[in-house]
């Protein structure tokens, strides 16, 4: 077997030559996946560290601050992530079981999601940045006199701004998933591509599952 | 490893509706409870939320519950050190004793002597404690207040309100005369910080040095004025005798530790 496996050899049950079978080889790449996650979840680690402190010193302005963001567009987003973390779900199911058509619908499905996420995301930030609500010595709000307010608004546009553009990643994963899936490439014998953007895209919304709460509902 | 063949687990369509309508309904709960005032409770409520949340997208969508318990204990690895993090950073924040560094000197806080009056009946102005308010302003105060007094320091471009133009007469939230100017030093206002720990006579000759700076001459303190700041004007020292106080280099310091915003 040459070093380089094409789609159509995984399909009929090849395999890289380094690995036992083919099931081997899947166990490593999802293992290698979550190792991945980890240094993720390390990386946002500082963002929420960040957080922390700044909440325990701050925690009258943290109070105020929130209420400069709109909470009911957080919790719309954490709806359509929550869709697109099912969508995404039954794309995975989808090309396990070898059904081509319903594994691309669903990554479409998913994409939407994203670009619905996106645009909240772009309604909140373009309301901030016309208000004058921004981080640090850009803030120029001048209805909230609250000392260190523009630090809660830096630490939400980096959190925030981080985690949108992982969707951003995200997006475009998906879509060369679609191209894929319609290629043909992926079937029961070999999926691995779609379950792993899975882990990745369930784990942004897992992000999002904290920072909606630490962020827009801080009481 | 072992002969054994992986059995991939296919997640059924009705699972990932369950899970779905799980996790909707949390999110309802967790925005419904965040509109009830529970004090510290909310936020406890709110994490405990979030977490039931997230556990249900490892364990389903991510499913961690039908795979290898070896990807299951790689993902927890980063929570512990997620905690590590957290441990670290607040044992070091949250213990950090009353000690500064004075001229390479540490001042433990017991150190920190009583210190008495230097000047006599220090709310009266005399070239000296001017003199040495000067100083004091320009070490300390000039990179927010400005140069001149004017409000316009760099420090202070951020800052909303703006810091005080201390050469114009309007606008003086706590009034110019010398005792509330005291005050003002004293406790704070708005993003101006709290001097409480620099020592009176230093808090003083800022008093007089800032009302040089533009036309506040003629607000004068009676001794009502004096009394409700707790002075005695009839005595030397104001009746308050010594106090607890370090010199205003390190209520700086102390400052710029921000210990504050609580």
């Amino acid at each position: 077997m040459s070093e380089h496996v094409t789609a159509a050899e995984r399909l009929a049950g090849g395999h890289a030559h380094h690995f036992k079978d083919g099931d081997a080889e899947f166990q490593a790449c999802k293992s290698g996946m979550w190792i991945f996650l980890v240094t993720e979840v390390l990386f946002f680690s500082g963002l929420f560290v960040m957080y922390a402190v700044l909440r325990v010193f701050n925690h009258d302005m943290m109070h105020e601050a929130h209420q400069l963001l709109n909470w009911k567009l957080g919790a719309t987003n954490t709806v359509i992530l929550i869709c697109s973390s099912l969508s995404m779900a039954m794309a995975v199911t989808a090309a396990q079981t070898g059904r081509t058509k319903d594994c691309v619908r669903n990554l479409w499905i998913t994409e939407l999601f994203a670009v619905g996420f996106l645009c909240v995301k772009y309604v909140e930030y373009s309301h901030k940045i016309h208000e004058g609500i921004l981080p640090g010595a850009l803030w120029h709000y001048a209805e909230m006199s609250v000392a260190k307010a523009p630090l809660f608004i830096s630490v939400y546009f980096v959190m925030t701004g981080i985690h949108a553009l992982h969707v951003i990643v995200g997006m475009g994963v998906i879509y060369s998933l679609i191209r894929r899936a319609g290629r043909g490439d992926f079937g029961p014998n070999y999926f691995t591509p779609v379950e792993m953007t899975g882990l990745y895209w369930h784990f942004v919304d897992l992000v999002w599952i904290y920072l909606f709460p630490l962020l827009y509902l801080v009481s | 490893m072992s002969d054994h063949k992986h059995q991939h687990h296919i997640m059924s369509k009705s699972m990932a509706l369950k899970v779905w309508g799980a996790l909707m309904v949390l999110t309802f709960v967790t925005v419904v409870v965040a509109q009830i005032d529970l004090g510290a409770a909310n936020f406890v409520v709110a994490m405990i939320v979030a977490t039931i949340k997230a556990s249900l997208v490892c364990l389903f969508f991510m499913g961690l519950k039908y795979d290898d318990k070896e990807n299951a204990v790689i993902f927890c690895t980063s929570f512990i050190f997620l905690t590590i993090f957290m441990i670290l950073t607040f044992g070091d924040l949250l213990t950090r004793g009353d000690v500064y560094v004075k001229d390479g000197k540490i001042i433990p806080d017991g150190a920190i002597g009583q210190t008495k009056s230097k000047f006599v009946k220090p709310w009266i102005a005399t070239p000296e404690m001017i003199a040495h308010g000067k100083e004091l302003y320009a070490s300390n105060c000039v990179v927010c207040h400005g140069p001149e007094g004017k409000g316009d320091g760099p420090g202070g471009a951020a800052l909303n309100p703006h810091p005080r133009n201390f050469t114009q007469a309007a606008d003086w939230k706590n009034g110019r005369k010398p005792s509330q100017i005291f005050e003002t030093l004293t406790k704070g206002l708005n993003a101006m910080p709290s001097f409480s720990t620099a020592s009176t006579d230093d808090r003083w000759s800022l008093v007089h040095y800032v009302r040089t700076l533009g036309p506040h001459e003629s607000e004068k303190d009676t001794p009502e004025d004096l009394k409700k700041i707790g002075i005695d004007p009839t005595k030397e020292d104001g009746g308050g005798g010594a106090e607890k106080a370090i010199p205003i280099g390190l209520a700086i310091d102390r400052m710029t530790e921000d210990k504050g915003g609580k």
